[in-house]
């Protein structure tokens, strides 16, 4: 076994091990632990993409000394190596761009719990990556709930508060139904590897037994990662939640913990229950419908939002709406498309939050968009970064989002049963994008009438952020981020390929 | 080949250097620089035709089976042309122009941008190319429509902005499928259309051929997706609705010869029902643009109503889809062009001189300067069509055309509804020239003063007329170009 | 279809505990109502759980007289499942209740409609 091998079960436990070690620490030497933990793990994930893509094939990794049907396991794949390397780096981005509204808004003396709840944050989402067992799975989505929650109320008041009391509801409805399946499938199949019930599941279908048994266990696990990661009817939770907790808080809660929950199910998907008895279900139908229907309300929502923050919030409906789409489609073109957009939205909804609050905050913290005219020339970086973000976001070719876009097209192309919903949902959507994105850029490149400019003078508090050489760092490297995934996207989408093709 | 980089990357640079650096203390040094970036832009694009060659360049992969890549041929050197001189002659009148109005130095900015991007799109070689600067286009063109930050033009331009986005995104399906039918995305005379793929999907190719018309067409403001036009160009300031009316909108035109001739191909289109529908779209536009700019009193809307009328007759060429009236469609390109500059800028002189917008407060004008207006009234008989004009002769191709296509109904219908919609522009146009030179008995001479505008503007608007007269009088070599160009693609 | 959910009655069971313990985390306004029903909910999952790894006439699975045979003992791996799934629902309860007691000290009431309507009063 090559030294390689053990990088997934270390970056895990280092992290989990920094959260242990932080509690003791003052909060900025939480922070440097927090930061030297997020890039090392990066740096392991990538050590350990390269060396995958050289072999050509996944592993697996016995943790502690039992074998197969009994011990737990890790799995490693260039899907899953890429997707860690990629959490790890917007992870670290996001807490660059939020780093000093974070001091702002949060007590000193909690600044190190922050970094703690980062640290499990960072661990669940690898271990969620990188488990091949599925209870370890539930346990480490129920972990990621509970820092998720201290996320979004590390920062103190009503909202906060409220926001996080129902985004736990929400995930422990999730969670509930999640377990309920994996108890269920434990009951049908007797085993808890992935790679195990794989196999037994294929003998079940292809004996026609425990047929509605096995459909109702894959709608629970679906229907329960589907309310975590906040599909259209289970949203109501997510505006809040995004909404109003620290900036570093939504960029990751938006950007990663949704995706942890949808790259799980995709693992379900493809290395549980397989895609062929998947395809046959009507659950996919399901979330393919539901997608569809994300991607236009959460839109239309978006629209009628009067708060940047929220709005961007809702706009991550629609968003993982156009995932489940890719998933609902049931090819491997869809499902590449849905990994990709998984990264394309990952990389730029943070950007949003980040440049977002660059904005309110030269804005007397205002997140109105009245109050947002102009915002653009008070910070012009974030200026710059919120319009290439919008601009991804509405798919202009060069950034991301088109090539996501891109590729889901070609996808539904491919699948003649639902090329037109997905085609005109598509469109539609896609212009309704357009619509709330060019308003706020619009808004935020409008010039102040030179009558109420007195006002816009408060002070250099106000001004203090647009400065902030690590804000603005994040924000060129967020952006530099997108314009990579949109101009030469190739090498991603082959590497999705590969992942894909190593999962089942 | 790197000229053609050098083409479309140095105007869009020299742009966004205007855009970022500080405001120069001296007006003149922006002027001067501004100048010499578009004189150099110009320069490079004649480089870029001249020495460019017939081969194809590859500026990038945006994925494995979608380079972004630029050629050259025909048509593109018909509408990089056209794009250079009016692009030269609406900035030199600018100069001028824009010292009334604010913010100068973004105006160039974009102006530049617009100016990179459009080449860019005449020289793009395949359609995912065409199609992401076809949203540049939009999007830097957006800048110069809300110029002066009013409520209104930011409304309009935001009209503009959806309106344009969601034609893209309509005709954006059409690429999935050309994709998938298609030998090739990369442009190619008569089609790429691969027919062993194609069989058996004819139908719904068709439907996304008419997407691709209907979206691309909004740009071309083609009914029923015009109403943006009318409320975008005239907001902009003269400058930019001359370049607005006359080179932007052709980015339309080009897009639809570059999806009917080059992609579909006229074999796959001709004789279905996307034609049809496509004809009677575009005789509907040209007469209901021409009703519309009778009944405007505003003189700039009435232009831009105009123009949506004119770039229907060009739309209408292309439809018929055979020889003589592609030829004339194209040959009309030039005349609209031309002619719809010089006429926004006149427009834009009598309001720099006076101040007046309404059509009825321009008795007498040609009295107060009568070089404007004499330009003005030549210009207008070549859009009205009165031989030896250039509208003339693209209209007796068009019509000609049209009569020799067999198309039932249409083939005669067209060419009523061409004779109809001339005579309505000249009710539109020529009203101005006769109140203006013959103000009539109660005009108050006293009160005339004479208000010529600088030569720096006077320049540009002789020379688009003389252009557009010449386009009547010499034709020969233009009509020749295209015919050979016919051949290719008929 | 009916006998199978007469022998099965542990399961039957379960499953209805669950969708009561469902419901009652999603309609009940209370919050601690909320939490009961979550508490019922997972209850429910590890009665699921046990009855699934029981087998009739088996022992506990703890060797004391040194039979190493199998066929003695129960499945043991859902008794573990249980126990984990015990401490995860255990601190997830103490989130709530944590919450909880933070809200109603700022708010005084443990309806979370009326909390949310009173933040939107307050224009926060």
């Amino acid at each position: 076994m090559d030294f390689v091998q053990n990088f997934p079960f270390f970056s895990i436990i280092l992290s989990m091990l920094s959260g242990i070690i932080s509690s003791v620490l003052p909060g900025k030497a939480a922070k440097w632990v927090n930061t030297a933990v997020i890039f090392i793990s990066g740096v392991l994930s990538w050590v350990l993409l390269l060396y995958l893509m050289r072999k050509g094939e996944s592993y697996t990794y016995m943790m502690g000394h039992f074998p197969a049907p009994w011990g737990n396991e890790i799995r490693a794949g260039v899907l899953e190596a890429g997707t860690a390397l990629f959490f790890c780096i917007i992870m670290l981005l996001s807490l660059f761009g939020g780093r000093k509204k974070l001091e702002e808004e949060v007590d000193s003396e909690k600044h190190n719990l922050y970094y703690i709840l980062m640290d499990l944050m960072l661990s669940s989402l690898l271990a969620l990556v990188y488990t091949n067992d599925l209870f370890t799975a539930y346990v480490f989505v129920e972990i990621n709930t509970i820092a998720a929650c201290g996320l979004i109320m590390i920062r103190q008041n009503g909202r906060t508060i409220e926001a996080a009391v129902r985004y736990m509801i929400m995930s422990l409805l999730g969670s509930g139904l999640l377990l309920m399946g994996i108890c269920m499938l434990y009951d049908l199949t007797g085993h808890l590897l992935m790679s195990n019930i794989h196999e037994q599941v294929k003998a079940l279908a292809s004996s026609g037994q425990y047929r509605t048994p096995l459909l109702v266990t894959i709608a629970l696990m679906s229907v329960g990662l589907a309310i975590k990661s906040a599909l259209f009817p289970f949203h109501a939770w997510l505006p809040d939640a995004y909404g109003y907790s620290t900036v570093s808080s939504a960029a990751v809660l938006s950007s990663l913990v949704s995706k942890g929950y949808i790259f799980l199910l995709m693992k379900i998907v493809y290395r549980v229950i397989g895609v062929t008895v998947f395809d046959d279900s009507r659950i996919i139908d399901v979330l393919f419908v539901f997608g569809l229907m994300g991607m236009i309300f959460g839109s239309l929502s978006a629209i009628r939002e009067n708060d940047i923050r929220r709005m961007i919030a809702y706009s991550s409906v629609a968003q993982i709406g156009y995932i489940y789409m890719g998933i609902g489609m049931g090819t491997e073109a869809g499902m590449a498309a849905s990994v990709f957009h998984i990264l394309s939205h990952a990389a730029t909804k943070s950007l949003l939050f980040v440049a977002a609050i660059g904005l309110t905050d030269v804005s007397k913290g205002s997140r109105k968009f009245i109050d947002l005219t102009g915002a653009a020339y008070r910070n012009k970086w974030a200026g710059v970064a919120f319009t290439v973000g919008s601009l991804s976001m509405v798919g202009v070719p060069l950034f991301s989002g088109f090539i996501s876009k891109l590729l889901f097209a070609q996808a539904a192309v491919q699948n003649s049963g639902k090329m037109l919903p997905a085609l005109i949902v598509l469109g539609i959507s896609t212009i309704l994008n357009a619509i709330y994105f060019m308003k706020t850029v619009i808004r935020i490149y409008t010039p102040v009438d030179s009558i109420n400019n007195t006002a816009d003078t408060a002070g250099d508090m106000v001004y203090a952020y647009k400065n902030r050489r690590s804000y603005t760092t994040a924000l060129i490297c967020f952006t530099i981020l997108n314009v990579i995934l949109g101009v030469s996207s190739q090498p991603v989408v082959d590497l999705i390929g590969q992942g894909l093709a190593m999962f089942s | 080949m790197r000229y053609i980089a050098l083409s479309i990357l140095f105007p869009i640079a020299a742009g966004v250097y205007l855009l970022v650096r500080k405001e120069p203390k001296n007006r003149k040094v922006l002027l001067a620089m501004t100048g010499v970036f578009l004189l150099l832009s110009a320069f490079w694009a004649a480089l870029a035709i001249c020495l460019g060659g017939k081969g194809m360049y590859t500026l990038f992969n945006l994925t494995d089976r979608l380079p972004i890549l630029f050629k050259i041929d025909e048509v593109s050197i018909l509408f990089s042309v056209l794009a250079a001189v009016i692009f030269l002659c609406a900035g030199s009148f600018s100069f001028v122009y824009m010292k009334h109005e604010q913010k100068e130095k973004r105006f160039y900015g974009y102006y530049l941008i617009v100016m990179g991007v459009f080449t860019a799109l005449c020289f793009a070689g395949n359609l995912i190319t065409f199609y992401l600067f076809f949203e540049l286009l939009t999007l830097s063109s957006f800048p110069l429509v809300l110029h002066n930050g009013k409520k209104e033009s930011v409304m309009a331009a935001l009209k503009y902005l959806f309106y344009s986005l969601s034609g893209a995104y309509l005709s954006l399906f059409g690429l999935y499928f050309v994709e998938k039918y298609g030998n090739t995305l990369t442009f190619s005379a008569g089609g790429v259309i691969s027919e062993q793929a194609a069989a058996g999907h004819g139908g719904i190719l068709l439907v996304t051929a008419f997407f691709m018309l209907l979206g691309f067409g909004v740009k071309a403001g083609m009914f029923p997706m015009h109403s943006w036009l009318s409320t975008a160009h005239p907001a902009a300031p003269a400058p930019a609705s001359a370049v607005l009316s006359a080179v932007i909108v052709k980015a339309g035109v080009l897009a639809l010869v570059r999806v009917v001739f080059y992609s579909y191909g006229v074999s796959f289109l001709r004789g279905t029902w996307v034609q049809s529908a496509w004809l009677v779209l575009t005789l509907l536009t040209i007469f209901m643009g021409s009703m519309l700019a009778c009944r405007e009193p505003v003189l700039k809307k009435r232009l831009a109503f105009s123009t949506i009328s004119q770039v229907s007759y060009i739309l209408f060429g292309l439809a018929v889809m055979n020889g003589d009236s592609i030829a004339g469609g194209l040959f009309h390109v030039l005349c609209h062009g031309f002619v719809k500059a010089a006429l926004f800028l006149c427009a834009g002189v009598i309001i720099y001189a006076t101040g007046k917008t309404r059509v009825e407060e321009l008795r007498g004008i040609g009295k107060e300067m009568p070089f404007t207006m004499c330009c003005y009234t030549v210009v207008s008989l070549g859009l009205i069509g009165i031989p030896p004009m250039g509208g003339f002769i693209s209209k007796w191709y068009l019509a000609q055309g049209a009569l020799s296509s067999g198309i039932r109904v249409i083939g005669w219908l067209g060419p009523v509804v061409l004779l109809i919609s001339a005579l309505l522009t000249a009710g539109y146009l020529l009203p101005i020239s006769v109140h203006g030179f013959l103000p009539g008995e109660d005009y108050d001479y006293g009160k005339l003063q004479k208000k010529e505008p600088p030569l720096l503007m006077r320049v540009p608007i002789l020379v688009l007329t003389v252009l557009s007269v010449a386009m009547g009088l010499l034709p020969g070599r233009v009509l020749d170009y295209l015919q050979q160009l016919m051949e290719k693609i008929v | 279809m009916g006998g199978n959910l007469l022998t099965n009655y542990g399961e039957a069971v379960a499953m209805v505990l669950f969708v009561i313990g469902f419901m009652n985390l999603l309609l009940q306004k209370n919050l601690i109502k909320k939490i009961i029903g979550l508490n019922i909910m997972d209850s429910a999952v590890y009665l699921f759980l046990a009855e699934k790894g029981y087998i009739n006439g088996r022992v506990v699975p703890i060797i004391v007289d040194g039979i190493q045979e199998a066929e003695t003992y129960i499945n043991p791996i859902p008794s573990g499942l249980v126990l984990t799934g015990i401490v995860v629902s255990v601190s997830v309860s103490a989130l709530m209740l944590s919450l909880t007691i933070r809200l109603y000290k700022r708010y005084h009431t443990l309806d979370l409609d009326e909390i949310s309507m009173r933040l939107r009063k307050e224009g926060l």
